[in-house]
């Protein structure tokens, strides 16, 4: 699809799912845009977890024979795929369309000003009990497209975590996409389990 | 550390992943046309990696690369040693220079021999450990033999060495800058069994270990390099098919649909 057909896909309702790495989606995206990593092995797995059935995607992924590829695997996994992003993000800027960057945020700054941050914890429960930063709260990436309609704001920024940045980024996204604006936790609970930084359990 | 060996068995040929799965970062090494392009974007993105740069060892005369295409799609550099007699623009490697993914880090070491411009690539993880723990050795030392000096394209400009230079050379190579390495150093080349680049006793085995070659490669037991030259002529297969064609399109002289000549 090219760029004019992309944005009118999105105003009609499809979202762009945006397969590219969260540190390059963290970047620069497309306003709007989902951050689904993508691998041939579970790509369609993750995506049945995370998205409505019936919401029409558009695909972003670079190189484009990424993109290609999530259409035709998302397609035969039964979601309704409307094309993928000819061109990628240069072509989008080409055309004379603007982008947008999600903040990130390193574990040790976050360490050190801890009180500044509403902490969101996008791993799976019982990941988010063995161990997790304090005061932090869960928002499960498998639950998160349903529960950030309720996602109420905390009164201070949201930093957003996960193992390292994957499902961080892609519940990041889902707020976004809300109105939201979420920092990514560049390294995740690995960076932050490495320094021993402190925990809460249970 | 991420490092994987892709194998094209009909030329039993090696290209190589290589990156750091923190930094979720890599680089492709002599990638072949015959695989593709985009079988090494999904090898790549299948491991969480995104591809920052294609590295060559030289300009292959046996196979078609794809290492051009491959850097392009992925708006990454195409790194080949500086001498390299390319037709199209690269980015050039200093003999020492040390290419970095995270925590791992890809040492060229230059080794002329098959080509002028043959580059090894010693392989570090510092996650683990400052010592080398691998070296890609394209077609200059082989599991059992080495690479053939006589694949000359037939301009003087472009070969640059003759045949009998390219030999002596390619022992000086081996025996001074690879064998060298900590014996522990592991061997990965860009052929093995029964490819057309290296001679009859090339082994099977996809990889091996320094010291074990530095002790039984069968080329290199030989006593100096005009011994080393005689005994890779006499022990060398049957020339590659059409490898002046494949070569041409390599150094950027025709385009892919010009090399197609009686059945490659």
């Amino acid at each position: 699809m090219t760029p004019e057909d992309v944005l009118r896909a999105q105003q009609e309702g499809a979202a762009v799912l945006d397969l590219r790495t969260p540190k390059r989606f963290a970047g620069e995206h497309l306003e709007g845009a989902i951050n689904l990593q993508f691998n041939r092995a579970d790509l369609v797995d993750r995506a049945e977890m995370v998205l409505p059935a019936d919401l029409p995607l558009v695909v972003h992924g670079e190189p484009e024979a990424i993109g290609k590829m999530a259409a035709k695997l998302l397609q035969e996994g039964g979601f309704e795929v409307l094309g993928h992003l000819e061109g990628g993000l240069k072509g989008w800027k080409e055309a004379g369309y603007a982008t947008v960057t999600m903040p990130t945020i390193d574990v040790d700054t976050l360490h050190d000003n801890l009180a500044d941050w509403a902490v969101v914890d996008s791993r799976d429960g019982f990941e988010f009990r063995y161990g997790r930063v304090p005061g932090s709260s869960l928002l499960s990436w498998t639950e998160a497209w349903e529960q950030a309609e309720d996602f109420e704001d905390p009164g201070k920024p949201v930093a957003v975590i996960c193992g390292d940045e994957v499902r961080s980024s892609l519940v990041a996204s889902i707020l976004a996409r809300l109105g939201h604006e979420p920092a990514l936790v560049v390294g995740g609970m690995v960076d932050w389990i490495e320094r021993d930084y402190e925990q809460d359990k249970g | 550390m991420i490092f994987k060996q892709f194998r094209y068995e009909p030329l039993n040929q090696a290209s190589y992943l290589i990156g750091c799965a923190r930094a979720k970062e890599c680089f492709i090494v002599d990638p072949i046309d015959d695989l593709g392009v985009d079988f090494y974007i999904m090898e790549a993105a299948d491991l969480n990696q995104t591809i920052v740069g294609v590295l060559e060892t030289h300009l292959h005369a046996d196979y078609v690369s794809c290492a051009r295409e491959l850097a392009e799609a992925n708006d990454c550099p195409h790194y080949v040693f500086e001498s390299a007699p390319a037709t199209y623009y690269f980015t050039p490697l200093e003999d020492g220079q040390v290419l970095q993914v995270g925590e791992v880090k890809v040492k060229a070491i230059h080794t002329p021999g098959h080509t002028p411009e043959h580059t090894c690539y010693l392989v570090t993880d510092g996650a683990r450990t400052d010592e080398p723990w691998a070296v890609l050795t394209g077609d200059s030392l082989f599991v059992g033999d080495v690479g053939r000096p006589d694949l000359l394209v037939g301009d003087q400009a472009l070969d640059v060495m003759g045949e009998e230079e390219r030999a002596q050379t390619q022992f000086r190579s081996i025996k001074e800058k690879l064998f060298t390495l900590p014996d522990h150093v592991e061997v990965f080349p860009n052929h093995y069994g029964g490819s057309a680049c290296g001679g009859v006793n090339m082994s099977g085995k996809a990889s091996s270990t320094i010291w074990f070659e530095r002790n039984f490669n069968l080329a290199m037991a030989q006593p100096d390099a005009e011994a080393f030259g005689k005994f890779v002529k006499e022990t060398a297969k049957p020339l590659p098919d059409n490898y002046g064609r494949i070569k041409s399109f390599n150094l950027g002289l025709i385009e892919k649909e010009e090399i197609a000549e009686a059945g490659v």
